[in-house]
């Protein structure tokens, strides 16, 4: 699976826009969360990358496994691009149930999908700590009475910069069109 | 499971699984409520609440949003729970939208341009105002803010006129909590605006055509009915760039898509050329535009069945609604009329098609009814038919009476 974090930085009426087609929607809130493989990795530390960010957790029976399989087929794509040789692209996905997906539940998890840990982490971290990030993304998970979680189902593409330029939402989410995307965000950062 | 199935055979197996569980939860949200963007979560159970935007008769009390028991198991069925207070009045509180997620409505104001930001999650049955925009034509140059069109994530809103109220119209995008992203301008031979409807599987999106601040705010006998658009404007959604250029019916309003995945056609009422009209794109990437039906008097509202098989046209000046069997678009049938009361607008179709909400006031400048109100329709196999209990008095509330106008369910 790939999980790419998008972020846009927002603009104001003439501020950092430009004249991409992919709005700055909103600067990307900076997180320090542990990996898969119980490493830290701080937002800040991949600034000059375009990321694809998910948040999903490993015991969803609803949209979760969908996003984690479309994000795979973007990373398969991407990588038939090209786009991931240079290390430039890297996907996220952070846990929405924090309590439940340790490092090794995240490991297992992106093993039964497939993803290649190559140029896709899982994060996740403290309760207190992941719930900060899910807020500050906008983000939500509520429990639902089926036992589940109910959120959102959006994956953010976040530039070069730091900033949220496309915000995806599942059922429309095209490997095409994620790979045009990040192909113009790369070309925008040179 | 035989161990010679392998890695490769439980992976062919799990991208199966996957592709079901995709192919299942697109049908379930093509199957369920119309009319909203197809970014918006969609509701999975029956309804519990309906949200009415309501401005008070005589802009005088502040305008709010009342919420209606539509629970049928709740024993205050078909009463009003709550009103919430929006802070202010003469906003001509008109049309609002849900956010992507469903936890939160933003409303519209055509006469002071406001923008409201309302909570519905935290507590379904007494939604709380969370902010305010007041000064949304300084930031955007903008105002008259009437469709709100979620966009994953964000926000898309419709405005009808340019910063001094009259034409050029505009769209601007905002964040779900209210941070201004970018405008959105329209060229200066098509500078009308009033809807908005994207189809993100043909990457397409349409705006249609009304008439600006400046024109709508004036009592009918002065508006100069030569000031109203006729286009609809094809965009490529990704590119937010327009494509397509189509002359319509006078005063093309909502936009309504095919419901069909990958139908590349679309429906508007024209409110000023009492008709229906369609647009439809073919395999060379073009559109074309054609008059699908004549309606009743002033085609104020459309609406859609979730089986993409009947529209429904609320007939302001001929009280009536239409509904039509859209099914052979060469061979368009009026298959039942209802007369829910004075000048029918707003519709609201549920998920399961079966139930229609109605509400009769257009514009506080065109309204002539005297009372308001919130009815409901049955769609069965015999057509429309009026619930001849289910009646909302909004001239009885208490700080009454108010005009109401769109409505959403939770």
């Amino acid at each position: 699976m790939l999980t790419f974090v998008l972020f846009a930085a927002m603009l104001g009426a003439g501020g950092e826009q430009g004249s991409s087609r992919l709005a700055v929607i909103d600067r990307a809130a900076d997180f320090s969360l542990t990996s898969q493989d119980e490493k830290t990795v701080r937002l800040a530390d991949l600034r000059g990358k375009v990321l694809l960010v998910s948040f999903i957790f490993t015991t969803c029976n609803g949209a979760c496994p969908a996003t984690t399989h479309r994000m795979c087929q973007v990373q398969g794509a991407l990588k038939a691009r090209g786009l991931l040789r240079d290390q430039r692209v890297h996907l996220l996905s952070i846990t929405l149930d924090p309590a439940r997906d340790t490092p090794a539940v995240l490991k297992a998890y992106m093993q039964l999908y497939d993803c290649d840990p190559e140029s896709w982490t899982f994060l996740t971290g403290s309760p207190e700590r992941v719930n900060k990030v899910i807020k500050e993304w906008g983000m939500w998970a509520r429990a639902a009475a089926n036992g589940q979680l109910d959120h959102p189902s959006r994956v953010f593409l976040v530039d070069p910069r730091g900033r949220i330029r496309e915000i995806y939402n599942l059922q429309f989410l095209k490997a095409a069109w994620v790979v045009e995307d990040v192909g113009l965000l790369l070309r925008e950062s040179r | 499971m035989p161990r010679y199935f392998g890695r490769l055979g439980a992976g062919v197996l799990l991208a199966a699984m996957l592709a079901g569980v995709l192919a299942l939860w697109t049908n379930l949200a093509a199957d369920a409520e119309t009319c909203l963007s197809p970014f918006v979560k969609r509701l999975n159970r029956p309804e519990k609440f309906l949200y009415v935007f309501c401005l008070d008769a005589h802009a005088k009390n502040h305008d709010f949003l009342a919420v209606v028991d539509v629970d049928m198991d709740s024993p205050k069925y078909g009463r009003l729970l709550y009103k919430l207070d929006l802070g202010s009045s003469g906003n001509e509180t008109h049309h609002f939208g849900f956010t992507d997620d469903r936890s939160h409505i933003w409303g519209c104001s055509l006469f002071s341009s406001r923008l409201f930001l309302i909570d519905v999650a935290s507590n379904p049955a007494e939604p709380k105002l969370v902010k305010v925009l007041e000064d949304v034509p300084a930031t955007t140059g903008l105002t008259g803010p009437h469709s709100a069109y979620a966009l994953p994530g964000r926000m898309l809103f419709s405005f009808l006129g340019g910063r001094d109220g009259d034409t050029p119209a505009g769209l601007a995008e905002f964040t779900n909590d209210g941070k201004f992203i970018r405008r959105l301008d329209l060229p200066s031979d098509a500078p009308y605006m009033y809807d908005v409807a994207v189809k993100p599987e043909l990457n397409r999106m349409v705006t249609s055509s009304f008439t600006p601040p400046a024109n709508y705010k004036k009592p009918m006998a002065q508006m100069d009915f030569k000031h109203f658009g006729k286009e609809l404007l094809v965009w490529d959604f990704r590119k937010r760039q327009i494509l397509d250029r189509l002359t319509m019916g006078a005063a093309p309003l909502e936009c309504r898509w095919s419901l069909k995945e990958a139908a590349n056609h679309g429906f508007t009422n024209c409110a000023l050329d009492d008709s229906v009209w369609m647009w439809q794109g073919d395999e060379n990437g073009r559109y074309t535009s054609r008059k699908l039906f004549s309606t009743g008097k002033l085609p104020a509202d459309l609406r859609q069945s979730p089986d993409d098989r009947f529209l429904y046209v609320s007939c302001f000046m001929s009280n009536e609604i239409q509904q039509w069997d859209v099914s052979d678009l060469e061979h368009p049938k009026l298959t039942s009329t209802v007369v829910p009361g004075v000048q029918p607008n707003m519709m609201h179709v549920t998920g399961d098609g079966k139930r229609m909400y109605i509400t009769n006031s257009l514009l506080s400048t065109l309204d002539h009814a005297g009372t308001f109100w919130v009815r409901l329709a049955h769609i069965g196999p015999d057509g429309v038919k009026m619930d001849p209990f289910f009646h909302v008095k909004l001239n009885d509330i208490a700080g009454g009476p108010a005009r109401g106008h769109d409505m959403l369910l939770y």
